[in-house]
């Protein structure tokens, strides 16, 4: 190929071919850490709860007696909900993962007043809670009924035994090899709670928190007006139960309203909506902004073919085929494209660096930036591709017909 | 080696229709330098465009080296081009962006040559025009006669046969064209075919023969000077 002309005469017009190779540069660096955004926005969003989310929904019970017997309502809920056929389970609890609203905790090592080393979501449930979110017990044990008391809206004193979350435990003991079963920390100065089963996942119901893994099951039902309900069904029934049991619910008591009733699936999307809407964003600043660098190529790789009308038609008349004319302005493209790409990857991975040491990005995967170049090199050759095709129409006569 | 016959050319545009060539015929011979005069639009460039394998024709036939031409397809038609045919143009038609040396490159690049014989080709046809010390240079950098003389360079580095020349001394002054000329005689000397179109009758002499082209014909009225039979006779 005719790389050697063509490089020393694109030199001698340095300044388009410059401004190009610039904005794929750009274009280059955007590209790749939008999509390193877009691809964490994503793992984030793909990360499981820890709930069996397809078959389960939440409801409230808002009592508006002062006086009612809530705690005796409670059990009766409870009775009807799991014994209603396509119901798996049902707890009575303060929150569930992905609802953004909950209940945290810091926890000690050692008993005494002094700072905690970790922290946790806390949710309350009875010996169903774990069936009922569908976790995955690695390690010891569920609650036995004797171990779950009932207790006023704050729990005092804590529950003397809990479930924790794997993730949990590796925050609580970073140098503890082997089960965390057994193991004892506090609440507070004086509340040891004694591990008596470690799940494989249980998400915090605050998706963005980064502690989001490390949660616990704390044996307690809550003697209060306000109950929050979590229902897994069989797969299928969800939606359909959904509507069934907030009536016979609401038909059950005439004290209480049914309300918040509400999918896991419903939870997720609202929890995820702000990084959906930024991988939105992102993918189409992207787009705006490859189509615009085509555009730019287009619009340069016209001009060079116009400035250069007469200089196509004495190639033309020297020998040149149309084939030949084609391949030059795409060699040309290929050299520019490839000095914009290039730096372009530099740029991108110094940008990368940059973005894991300031809002501790993960690093790129290996294969981004050289997707982004192939991709960008494509277009770059799809851009001039029109503009080659019409060079290629010159007629040779101009060598001769014009002055 | 050049045998047109009865060509003609039509050039349409929406409103009118030009006849630049009617019945044109013409035979060339290995070795001939002829020259091409006559009035302006009366079809020279035509004529050597057609020759050339710039353009088509619109009727009549064309023999080239004994074959049929009018019929090829563009890739066959820009190797015969390249191959066959040097052109050199009035305005010299150097590629500005291009130094000396890469200017003759580029029709042997498209030939196909390999490196050290594009090299050894180009180095030897610059220096026969005497511009060995000037291959670096932009052609903008160069005179208008020797910017001619890097054409001429340019058009005989592949050594073709057949060398067609439009106005070659029109944008030089008479020193200049001077020094063309008997570039292009000692060429022609050495074997090649040259096929000149000037409109300066001071030129024609250097010519071993002339035809004078009027309205599109290869005139009847004005007989063709045999400059070498005149000297026999
Ligand atoms: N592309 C074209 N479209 C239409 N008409 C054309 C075209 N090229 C040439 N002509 C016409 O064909 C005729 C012959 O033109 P040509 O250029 O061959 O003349 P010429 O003898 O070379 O003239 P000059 O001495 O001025 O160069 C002219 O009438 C010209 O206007
Ligand atoms: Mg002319």
């Amino acid at each position: 190929m005719e790389f050697g002309p063509v490089w020393r005469a694109m030199m001698r017009n340095k300044g388009g071919y410059f401004l190009i190779a610039v904005q794929i540069a750009v274009t280059m660096a955007v590209m790749v850490n939008a999509f390193a955004i877009m691809q964490e926005r994503s793992f984030k969003m793909g990360r499981p709860s820890g709930l069996d989310e397809a078959n389960t929904f939440a409801l409230v019970s808002v009592g508006f007696k002062p006086e009612m017997d809530s705690k005796a309502l409670i059990s009766e809920d409870l009775d009807l909900l799991r014994n209603t056929p396509g119901v798996i389970n049902a707890v009575a609890t303060n929150s569930y993962p992905l609802r953004q609203g909950g209940w945290s905790e810091g926890l000690h090592r050692e008993p005494g007043v002094g700072k905690s080393v970790s922290s946790s979501a806390i949710y309350f449930v009875d010996e169903h809670g774990l069936e009922t979110f569908g976790l995955n017990l690695i390690d010891g044990r569920n609650f036995s009924p004797e171990q779950v008391s009932w207790d006023k809206d704050s729990p005092d004193p804590w529950p003397a035994t809990v479930i924790i979350t794997q993730a949990l435990g590796e925050d609580l003991y970073p140098d503890h090899e082997g089960s965390y079963v057994g193991k004892t920390f506090w609440f507070d100065d004086d509340n040891p709670a004694n591990i008596v089963g470690v799940v494989e996942r249980l998400q915090a119901p605050w998706p963005s928190w980064t502690g989001v893994e490390r949660s616990m099951l704390v044996p307690l039902r809550r003697e209060s007006n306000d109950v929050r309900y979590v229902v897994r069904t069989e797969p299928g029934y969800r939606d359909q139960l959904m509507l069934q049991v907030e009536e016979s619910l609401a038909n059950s008591s005439k004290d209480r309203i049914i309300r918040q009733v509400a999918t896991v699936d419903e939870a997720r999307k609202l929890a995820y909506l702000g990084d959906a809407a930024m991988i939105k964003i992102l993918t189409f600043v992207i787009s705006l902004l490859t189509a615009i660098t085509g555009l730019g190529i287009v619009g340069l790789a016209s001009f060079s073919v116009a400035r250069r009308t007469r200089q196509i038609g004495i190639r033309r008349a020297l020998g040149a085929t149309r084939p030949a004319i084609v391949r030059y302005f795409m060699l040309e493209n290929f050299l520019v494209s490839s000095i914009g790409i290039v730096s372009g990857a530099v740029l991108a991975v110094g940008l990368n660096m940059f973005m894991v040491q300031a809002f501790s990005l993960t690093p790129l995967a290996w294969y981004v930036v050289p997707v982004a170049m192939i991709i960008l090199w494509i277009v770059g050759q799809v851009a001039v591709a029109g503009p080659a095709r019409k060079a290629s129409g010159i007629s040779p006569a101009i060598a001769t017909r014009s002055i | 080696m050049l045998n047109m016959k009865n060509v003609s050319k039509v050039y349409r545009t929406d409103t009118v229709e030009t006849h630049a060539l009617r019945e044109f015929s013409l035979t060339v011979e290995e070795g001939e330098f002829v020259s091409v005069t006559g009035p302006s639009g009366s079809g020279k460039t035509t004529f050597l465009n057609i020759a050339g394998l710039l353009e088509d024709l619109t009727s009549g036939t064309y023999e080239l080296d004994g074959r049929d031409v009018s019929q090829l397809n563009d890739k066959e038609r820009s190797r015969v081009r390249n191959e066959k045919i040097g052109f050199i143009f009035q305005s010299f038609n150097l590629i500005p962006e291009l130094n000396i040396f890469d200017n003759v490159d580029v029709p042997l690049r498209y030939r196909g040559f390999d490196a050290p014989e594009r090299k050894r080709r180009i180095e030897e046809s610059i220096e026969m025009v005497g511009l060995g010390s000037r291959m670096s240079h932009l052609p903008a950098q160069l005179s208008g006669g020797q910017q001619q003389r890097v054409a001429i360079a340019r058009a005989l580095a592949g050594e073709p046969r057949f060398l067609l020349a439009d106005e070659p001394t029109g944008n030089l002054d008479s020193q200049m064209a001077d020094s063309v000329l008997d570039l292009l005689t000692e060429i022609n000397t050495a074997g090649t075919t040259i096929i000149m179109v000037t409109h300066e009758l001071g030129l024609v002499d250097r010519a071993r023969r002339n035809i004078f082209v009027r309205d599109g014909r290869v005139s009847d009225g004005v007989p063709e000077l045999h400059l070498a039979d005149l000297a026999a006779g």
